[in-house]
């Protein structure tokens, strides 16, 4: 190879863009076919004729279900949570710093294990539970533990690392002002980190929707009840593959829908400012 | 009239200083950062708490450790103007100067007029439905000095409020502050590390050295050891 | 500092994407068609093929001595290593068919893909590699022949297998027969439909049904059911864990356990269904002969004993 110094500039410039059209393509492709494959192999037809089967659309109303009450429960319980935490410093604080990262590394499977044994009908706690008449593995409300207990963290995460970052001085500027706690935490604190906050809740609703390993292990597989979309996939694929390639092209068309929708609010956001 | 002892133990010396500042006075603290003045103002507003101190404004107790008597932040009526003015960027003009009113939940007519009212002499009434994120310097800064009047507060307190600032937008602040400091006839202290600030907005001067108080008196009498910045 | 494109420089980039984008359309295109079209839920009518059993006495044939490579069990076809793609429901014999075949047969190893029938089938249709295919149901094997997976002559009964009701050990539900089964409040776990043990369980509750229970014992039982699993050992574990009343299983599974973790409930035999295992050599297999020695060895008494001692039932010779 001649060394790049004497090479005329024409053919260095040709070869850096040489180079990051591969890259560009090759990342872009590796993400957008295997997307594209699932659209092929099954055609039109066949796709509308089998989103109309039972199977799939019980699948479908129990994720939106489930993954919508999991993210209003994150949010609502786990905005104040993520405020005060930040906020005030505690006995213990690091071991819940590190608790709440827990579930990012923590598999799935040994996820719904753990859930298994504490709630499960003998389970440490879950044995009381029995006894007052609320089971509750195997039921819809597992399901949306399952999810909140995997998908939390993204959005703890956010929003821990939002507050902390906020300047202090626009709070305590507002307090000086008159304002109480609540008024500056809705009307300050929240306005100016809502698209971190945002982005958060997307990312959570996208996990929480692509649950399967601790649903599979502490809700169980119950088409209507328990059988969330990415089960039924999974089932799907080992006896009707029409029915799995159905519901992940489902799966796709919706997460799409909301990362777009969640790119326009965004861009809004920034042309107001 | 504001009467304020404090000690607190910091990390490095211990906060030990008394002040009084009278009814339309412009009282500076001058020292080198870290000497413990903002922490005086943070106290002072109640965002900090001291390891003892009695503080009364107006004859109001706001603070008195031995009795345990501690008034929250929100009740102190404190104007409070920081170095980065914190306006809200999310808010429009109006609606940075209406907050501290609309948080005293004031009514309606009263708010609307005394917004025009300050945004007229902080001359930002133009500015009134632009997003508070998007002005300059100077212009956010009187935006942050329009807020903290507006609620008439009976003590005005600036952390290093025209650091930032160019020469126009400063001398604009300067002249802005001590004529409702005095109109209002209400005590005002000034945080600052620049000679200039001082001479040219102080009534009275203190120098603040790790935590004591050095030196009390006239700015101009300033002896030559404060350890001040001379620069602008 | 941005350099501006110029219209040479876009061709150029154009041309290349266009080239990628063309070859990897064609590699895709490729692919698919040997792939074969999309099956509809099996909807399984038994089918129990009875073949002769090869005769007992196995000689022990080293047929070369070749020097293997990795230690651990990897899916991926090494001289004398073996893949097995197995029913889940062998899981714990194959922690004894392994060593002993590798003491038979001594330089070869198999290496167990253990997973429900249904989707170890999914995954030779999709291209996976397997030397021998030991499959739990008689209709997916026969289905794979049809596809031409298999080497038709090599597909041999290997074992059978009944079902069974186990119970967890502190019996929770207090289940004293069969028809307790339909009680309120009481929570099975079954495999799915598309499992054989799932669609096994099924025809046992219609038989049932028709000879003793009625239809709206079938049905209640139905309704009593909380997980349908994707894997035979997934259900047992379910029951052992006590998260459930009752589990369908297969006998084989509630012999080999520990003698006190589960509590039984024998279907009588005219409900029951005789679950037939098949065993056969792919055709992908680049080991044959090699997996003609692990077949033979699971058709000896030696593999039939291991069999047995785990619960299996032998196959009936015709």
């Amino acid at each position: 190879m001649i060394s790049r110094r004497l090479l005329p500039k024409k053919y260095r410039r040709n070869l850096t863009y040489l180079a990051a059209g591969i890259l560009i393509a090759g990342v872009t492709l590796y993400l957008a076919l295997p997307i594209l494959a699932l659209f092929i192999r099954i055609s039109p037809d066949m796709f509308f004729e089998t989103v109309h089967d039972p199977n799939v659309i019980s699948a479908l109303w129990l994720s939106l279900f489930t993954t919508c009450i999991t993210l209003a429960v994150v949010i609502v319980v786990g905005t104040p949570f993520a405020y005060y935490h930040c906020r005030y410093s505690y006995p213990g604080k690091v071991v819940v710093d590190t608790l709440i990262d827990l579930p990012l590394v923590l598999p799935p499977a040994v996820a719904g294990v753990a859930l298994l044994v504490l709630y499960g009908r003998v389970g440490l706690l879950g044995k009381y539970f029995n006894m007052f008449g609320m089971p509750l593995a195997f039921t819809t409300l597992a399901v949306i533990m399952a999810q909140i207990f995997v998908a939390s963290p993204f959005y703890l995460r956010q929003a821990k690392s939002l507050f902390e970052q906020l300047d202090p001085a626009y709070e305590q500027t507002a307090r000086t002002l008159g304002a109480s706690s609540l008024r500056t935490l809705t009307l300050v604190t929240l306005p100016m980190t809502a698209t971190g906050l945002i982005s958060g809740a997307v990312m959570t609703f996208g996990r929480a929707l692509g649950e399967f390993g601790a649903t599979i292990m502490f809700a169980g597989n119950l088409p209507g009840v328990t059988q969330t979309m990415p089960l039924a996939v999974y089932v799907g694929m080992q006896g009707n593959i029409n029915v799995g390639l159905t519901i992940s092209i489902l799966l796709v068309i919706i997460s799409f829908t909301i990362m777009i929708a969640v790119r326009l609010i965004q861009k809004r956001e920034a042309e107001r400012a | 009239m504001l009467e304020a002892v404090i000690v607190k133990k910091l990390r490095d010396y211990t906060l030990d200083v008394t002040l009084t500042v009278q009814p339309g006075e412009v009282m500076v603290l001058m020292g080198m950062n870290g000497s413990g003045k903002s922490t005086t103002l943070n106290i002072i507003a109640g965002l900090l708490e001291a390891d003892t101190a009695t503080i009364t404004l107006n004859g109001e107790c706001l603070c008195r450790t031995g009795d345990d008597l501690d008034l929250p932040v929100e009740d102190r009526r404190i104007g409070y103007v920081l170095q980065n003015s914190a306006v809200f960027p999310h808010m429009s003009v109006r609606d940075n100067v209406a907050f501290g009113l609309r948080a005293r939940h004031k009514k309606r007519p009263v708010i609307t007029e005394r917004v025009a009212l300050w945004m007229d002499r902080m001359h930002i009434a133009d500015l009134a439905d632009v997003k508070a994120g998007n002005l300059s310097g100077g212009q956010k800064q009187r935006v942050a000095l329009a807020r903290a009047l507006a609620i008439e507060p009976h003590l005005l307190m600036m952390d290093e409020p025209f650091t930032a600032l160019d020469a126009e937008s400063t001398q604009t602040a300067k002249d802005l502050t001590r004529r409702f400091v005095k109109e209002m006839q209400i005590p005002c202290l000034v945080v600052t590390h620049r000679m200039a600030d001082c001479t040219e907005i102080g009534d009275r001067a203190c120098v603040i050295c790790e935590g004591r108080k050095e030196w009390e008196g006239c700015p101009d009498e300033m002896p030559e050891f404060a350890p001040v910045c001379h620069c602008a | 500092m941005k350099e501006k494109l110029t219209l040479s420089n876009l061709v150029l980039i154009s041309v290349i994407f266009g080239l990628l984008l063309v070859s990897a359309l064609f590699a895709g295109c490729t692919q698919s068609t040997t792939s074969t079209p999309a099956t509809t839920a099996a909807t399984t009518v038994p089918v129990t093929t009875v073949a002769t059993p090869v005769a007992a006495a196995t000689t022990a044939v080293p047929t070369t001595v070749v020097t293997t490579a990795t230690p651990a069990p990897t899916y991926t076809a090494t001289e004398g290593n073996l893949v097995a793609y197995t029913a889940a429901s062998l899981t714990g014999a194959s922690s004894s068919i392994g060593p002993a075949f590798t003491k038979a047969y001594p330089n070869h190893k198999v290496a167990f893909n253990l997973d429900g029938t249904q989707a170890l089938k999914t995954q030779v249709e999709a291209g996976a590699y397997a030397d021998v295919f030991i499959s739990a149901s008689n209709s997916y094997t026969n289905t794979l022949k049809s596809e031409g997976y298999f080497v038709n002559d090599s597909v041999k009964t290997l074992t059978t297998n009944y079902i069974i009701v186990i119970l967890p050990a502190s019996n929770p539900a207090n289940i004293k027969s069969l028809s307790d089964l339909a009680k309120p409040g009481v929570k099975i776990a079954m495999a799915a439909g598309t499992v054989p043990v799932g669609s096994a369980t099924m025809t046992v509750l219609n038989n049932s049904a028709k000879s003793t229970y009625g239809e709206a014992w079938k049905n209640s039982t139905i309704s009593n059911v909380v997980t349908y699993e994707t894997s035979e050992p997934a259900v047992a574990t379910k029951v052992s864990l006590g998260e459930v009343d009752a589990g369908f299983v297969y006998q084989s599974t509630a012999a080999a356990s520990a003698s006190g973790t589960y509590k039984t409930i024998a279907i009588p035999a005219k409900d029951n269904y005789l679950q037939t295992y098949t065993i056969g050599i792919l055709k992908g297999s680049t080991n044959k002969a090699i997996a003609a020695d692990f077949e033979q060895f699971m058709l000896s008494s030696a593999g039939q004993q291991i069999l047995a001692n785990y619960g299996f039932t032998a196959p009936k010779t015709s």
